[in-house]
Parts: C-alpha cells; structure tokens; sequence
C-alpha cells in the first residue's frame, strides 16, 4: 500500500514537473503601443478591455505614448490574437507589439522567425510583424521588403511573423 | 466681441491635445464594443416671440454592439406646455466602414440613420428630430485626428413626418432638408498626461447648419462649449448656441447645453 503510494507520488511529481515545465514556455511581458486614438478616455476603454483578459495580471498605462506594458499570470498561455481583439473592440488598433517570453518559447511554437537571433539565454524579446500588429502604413512598407515570404503576404491570423529584438 | 476672438487665437494656437466627444455632433467613432454610455442633455433656450425660456431634457442611451456598430435610444422631455412633458423617443444606428489609424491619428467615416417620434404641436420651420419632429435622417460623417487635433463634418439628410397623432406637419413649411455641420475640438489640460484619474478640460467649436430642400431657406449656429472629463470615465459639457445666419422660421435659436454623460465599460 504505501509502496504504491509512495510510486504514484513520484509518477504524479514527475508528470506535473513536466507539465509545469512545459508550461513555463510562456509569454511573460508584452509592450502594446495601440494607434488612432490621443484622448484619456479612449486608453481608458483598451485598458478596460485588456484589464478583462483572464490572463492577464496587470496593465500599466503610458497616456502620452499610448503603450500598455501587460504582465501574463504565471503558467498562462495567451494568444496576440486575443489582444488584438480587444483592441480592437476598443475602437482603436495595435501600433507596435512587443513580446518577452522564456528563452524556450520559441522552439515550442511556430512562430516565424523573419529578422534576428536571440542572444540572451534566459529570456527572448520579439515584435510582432504581422498585419494587424503594427500600423497600416508600416505593414505596406513590410509587405514589400517581405514580398517574399509567401505565409507573410497571406496574413494568416494563426500564423506569426516575428522580429527578435534581443 | 474683440476678447473672444483673441480668445479664440491663444485657444487654437496654442499645440495642445484635442478630443473629438462633440456636444451636439456625433464623431465617426463609436463607443467601445459592450460598453453602455448614459448620456443627459439638458438645454434651455429662450423663446424669440413669446417670454420665457424653453427647457429640454434628453436622455439618452448608447451601446457598442461589436467595435463598427452601435445603437442609441433617446427620449424628449420639455416644458413647451408649461409642465414636464414626454414628447416623444427616438432611434440612431451608426456603423462605421472606413478606418484609418496610425500612431495618434486617424480618419473614420461612418453612415447612421435616426428615426425619432414626437406628439408635440409643430411650431417652426426648422426641422429637428431630436426633440421637435417625428422624422428620420440618413447621413455620413467623417473625422480626422491630426497631430491630437480632431475636426469632424457630416452631412446628413432629413425629413419631417406628421408628428404623432394630433399634428400635421404643416404643407406649408418644405418637410425635408439637408443638415451639414462642422466640428472642432481640442484638449487644454493636461499638456501631458499623469494618470487616468486626472481631470481633462477640452474646448470646442461646432457649426450647425440647414437647409430646407424646396425654398432654400437656411441657419447656421455656433456652439463653442467647454468639456470636463473626470476619471477617463464622465463628461460635463457646457456650451452656448449662438444663430449667426437665418432666413427661416425659428422660435428658440439661442441657448445653453449642460450635458452629463457616464461611461460603463465591457457589459457582458
């Protein structure tokens, strides 16, 4: 009996190492510059919307810039698209996204690596490049130094192209 | 006359934020999907033919349906009949289906339509239907934000029905019209912002306009008014409307707003 249990304790600590492990391949910060909007109460209704997001632990607001710096509970796994989302549902769009997640998120995803390499060992910051990410304006000027890039042009909204900042 | 204008030069010339939550205009932005405002509108406008001055409440509510579409449901209420009378309600729908966002900037245009009931007697030419005439209006509008300066214009089409019941809208008077305005808006405080609890104090100027379609009678007012916003969340609008042109019937052209609005963020 308490062989078996004894067994089953090591089996079920090995299976939530792994899990836990696995898990912690995660987005942990991400740096949101939203577009279109200069009025308090506008960041006001994406801070609201993103505040909403289960995900996420906390919002901090810079009003003159419009960056939201949004912090993922730990062991959470969030999707860009979902912030999209909400801000779009704002009213308003994303500007610039920034992501700083767990050196191994990368290789557990399938993200598109398209501009750098990562360099530091415990952590890699990328910027979204997709349409949807950055400004209007900027993803026409990308879409033509990406001409390339066949998954980039189609805008696949699962597929993401990203540039490592570091 | 002279002060105001000066005034109005240091207002505008100074580079400062701006806002586009016109008083008596819609912007072509929505509200936020799911998000519930309550707007109140009160005005009180003196009688040019008779003594005494006219009161209207407007309360309003406007939802977000999804981040293009949103709706709003309005009521009357004025003592035209010397007592607080519901005169009627009203509906708007506005979609917006064009946007173009950059960082702090943008041009949106969007497409509404109101329909609106009244029971009150008609008693001038101007057509209005929110608070005046049962009717419906059809119209574009199109904003731009630059540099944190927002302008806006719309053009609108409306048209005057018999209002409810008692009163036929009068074969004399033209029953269908074309509205035009122009808005401007700007945020004095801050210069640069702290926090979302910190009060911001907007300026603005519209013109309204109208003509009615079959005699080409016409009016423009101004409306400069001075907008309060606590916590990112309420608004205090305060606004004079002035007539500078007019060639038509009008009992009550000049007056004053005082408008209270609440914002409930993501209603499930």
């Amino acid at each position: 009996m308490s062989k078996n249990f004894y067994k089953s304790f090591v089996i079920t600590s090995l299976f939530l190492f792994t899990v836990f492990y696995k898990t912690n391949a995660q987005i942990s910060r991400i740096e949101l510059k939203a577009a279109g909007l200069t009025c308090s109460m506008c960041s006001n209704a994406i801070f609201k919307q993103l505040k909403a997001i289960p995900e996420v632990d906390n919002v901090k607001t810079d009003l003159n810039s419009n960056t939201f710096v949004i912090t993922i509970k730990n062991d959470k796994i969030v999707s860009p698209i979902v912030f999209k989302s909400k801000v779009e549902d704002a009213g308003f769009f994303i500007g610039s996204f920034i992501v700083v997640a767990s050196e191994n998120f990368l290789p557990k995803t399938n993200y598109i690596v398209i501009e750098g390499t990562n360099k530091k060992a415990t952590e890699v910051k990328f910027q979204i490049l997709d349409k949807g990410y950055v400004t209007e304006k900027e993803f026409k000027k990308l879409s033509k130094q990406y001409n390339k890039i066949l998954t980039y042009i189609l805008s696949n909204d699962n597929d993401f192209h990203i540039k490592i900042l570091g | 006359m002279k002060k105001f204008f000066i005034l109005i030069i240091i207002l505008f010339g100074k580079k400062l934020l701006a806002q586009e939550l016109y008083v008596v205009t819609d912007p072509a932005s929505n509200v936020p999907s799911k998000s519930l405002n309550i707007n109140v509108m009160q005005s009180l406008f003196k009688e040019k033919f008779e003594d005494g001055y006219n009161y209207h409440l407007m309360p309003e509510i406007t939802y977000g349906i999804n981040k293009n579409l949103m709706i709003r449901g309005s009521a009357f209420v004025s003592t035209r009949s010397n007592k607080l009378y519901t005169e009627g309600g009203g509906f708007m729908m506005k979609y917006r289906f064009l946007s173009e966002d950059d960082i702090h900037s943008h041009f949106r245009m969007a497409g509404y339509v109101r329909y609106s009931f009244n029971r009150a007697d008609i008693h001038q030419e101007q057509l209005e239907i929110l608070g005046h005439n049962t009717g419906f209006e059809t119209g574009i509008i199109a904003t731009k934000l630059i540099k944190k300066t927002a302008i806006s214009a719309s053009l609108s089409y409306e048209k005057a029905l018999d209002n409810t019941v008692n009163y036929k809208f009068p074969s004399a008077f033209g029953n269908n019209a074309t509205n035009y305005t122009f808005s401007y808006g700007k945020l004095m405080y801050p210069s640069t912002y702290k926090n979302f609890k910190e009060t911001n104090i907007n300026f603005m100027v519209e013109l309204v306009g109208q003509t009615i379609n079959k005699n080409g009678r016409s009016f423009l007012d101004i409306v400069p008014a001075v907008q309060f916003i606590f916590n990112s969340q309420s608004r205090i609008d305060l606004a004079y409307r002035a007539q500078l042109y007019n060639s038509m019937l009008r009992t009550a052209p000049n007056g004053v707003y005082l408008n209270l609005y609440y914002t409930f963020f993501n209603l499930k």
